[in-house]
């Protein structure tokens, strides 16, 4: 559950006490906090296979057959292979840029990509191919997730959001509550 | 004999598609936070204002069939017993999918607006009824508190779910039923939470719960468990429900 709130109030306050008036500029928020890191449009098309790696940051889960299908934010997809509870196997990686949420069906991958729908071929977990885009039908959340404080508000004509960096902040308008 | 041809090719067409349909082995099954689903030849998508529905018949050509516009919040989709269940930040929606191609919203609860702000986040259902874990954020002069529950909905009328109990959590997240058992993924108190489900109006807590570091989600898979949290996943054995058995964990 994410509440954001771009920040509406007036860079000035006036602030009135009975008997003064005194004039105050206030600015927007400035310490720690989370900006967005963003990659050219033309760059979400580089879907494809990476090596097996750790878990950074998750979200949806899947279970097909012993295939356990794990979302890395924003990065791609994990893939395991549960077939002994004991031993579980890291066994690919899908690059997807900007995915936020997917399902599995057959051999197909359905997930975001920013604003796009994409289609991905997976029969071959090590061979993963794009198969079809419907380009600008998804809104993607213009907040980091699971995170509560100030942001730098997303500008969209920088491109498409792929990571949240911990920073320094100088006078943030945006805030999220998670 | 020009109808029998017919009949011959659609009878051929037939089985080649049924044949089709039987190579696709187990559907698979995602846990409770998503906002994609697919039901029989369609996608169900979230967008923070709508139900997307896309045909995909043709299963690498998705094709937008349909927008269904709803309030602002939409987080999570569930399907159970025909029926699409919506987790938002204010509310649960119903939808009916008699007609797949196009969702129609059979109810959306008011809720808690007692609370201001409220949060209504994955929601399970079996039987009956519906189990919602629900965030609470006040912001009362700068000051955010949060408050959190697990709601049980008796649905037994589709256009007008009754909140039927109420039980606190600290921070919850997933969930998912086993029988007559409801785990709660309880990031706040870093435990799995289970709750006996036998009479839906009246949950009681098991005293026994399963440590586990900022659980997020659950997939419940026949006896065995898998629990993710931010940076790994674990398997449990749920065959016996007092006696919860810690199998694997990812690999590193």
């Amino acid at each position: 559950m994410h509440r954001t709130i771009a920040c509406l109030f007036s860079c000035y306050v006036l602030l009135f006490s009975l008997g003064s008036c005194v004039q105050e500029e206030r600015s927007f928020y400035s310490g720690l906090g989370k900006k967005p890191v963003y990659v050219a449009l033309d760059e979400l098309r580089d879907i494809r296979n990476e090596p097996p790696s750790a878990i950074q940051e998750s979200g949806t889960i899947f279970l097909k057959d012993t295939l356990l299908f794990i979302l890395e934010q924003r990065k791609g997809i994990h893939v395991f292979n549960l077939k002994d509870s004991l031993n579980t196997v890291n066994l690919a990686f899908f690059k997807i840029p900007a995915v936020t949420d997917f399902v599995v069906s057959g051999n197909l991958v359905y997930a975001d990509s920013w604003k796009d729908l994409v289609v991905i071929d997976i029969s071959n977990l090590h061979q993963i191919s794009e198969k079809s885009r419907i380009e600008g039908v998804i809104s993607p959340a213009l907040y980091p997730p699971l995170y509560s404080g100030f942001f730098e508000c997303v500008d969209e004509s920088k491109g498409a959001v792929v990571d949240w960096l911990d920073t320094g902040l100088d006078d943030a308008k945006c805030v999220t509550v998670n | 004999m020009k109808k029998l041809l017919v009949f011959v090719a659609i009878a051929l067409l037939y089985t080649s598609c049924s044949k089709e349909a039987a190579s696709v082995s187990e559907p698979g099954k995602s846990g409770s936070i998503t906002r994609f689903a697919v039901y029989q030849d369609f996608m169900y998508v979230l967008n923070l204002n709508e139900v997307q529905t896309y045909d995909i018949t043709q299963r690498d050509r998705p094709v937008l069939i349909n927008r269904l516009k709803t309030d602002y919040g939409l987080e999570t989709i569930t399907i159970y017993d025909n029926t699409v269940f919506l987790g938002s930040t204010t509310a649960l929606y119903i939808l009916n999918i008699s007609n797949p191609a196009a969702p129609v919203i059979q109810a959306k609860t008011d809720r808690l607006s007692d609370f201001g702000f409220s949060g209504c986040d994955p929601v399970v259902v079996k039987g009956n009824y519906a189990y919602s874990t629900i965030k609470i954020i006040q912001n009362i002069c700068g000051n955010i508190s949060a408050e959190s529950a697990l709601i049980v909905y008796d649905i037994s009328d589709k256009t007008a779910p009754k909140a039927v109990g109420s039980y606190a959590l600290s921070i919850p997240n997933g969930l998912g039923i086993k029988d007559n058992h409801l785990f709660v993924c309880d990031e706040g108190t870093d435990q799995l939470r289970v709750f006996d489900i036998s009479v839906p109006t009246q949950l009681t807590e098991l005293t026994y719960s399963v440590s586990i570091t900022d659980p997020y989600d659950l997939i419940i898979d026949a006896e065995r468990m898998i629990v993710s949290s931010k940076t790994d996943f674990q398997i449990f054995d749920i065959s016996d429900i007092i006696q919860i058995k810690k199998l694997g964990q990812i690999s590193r």
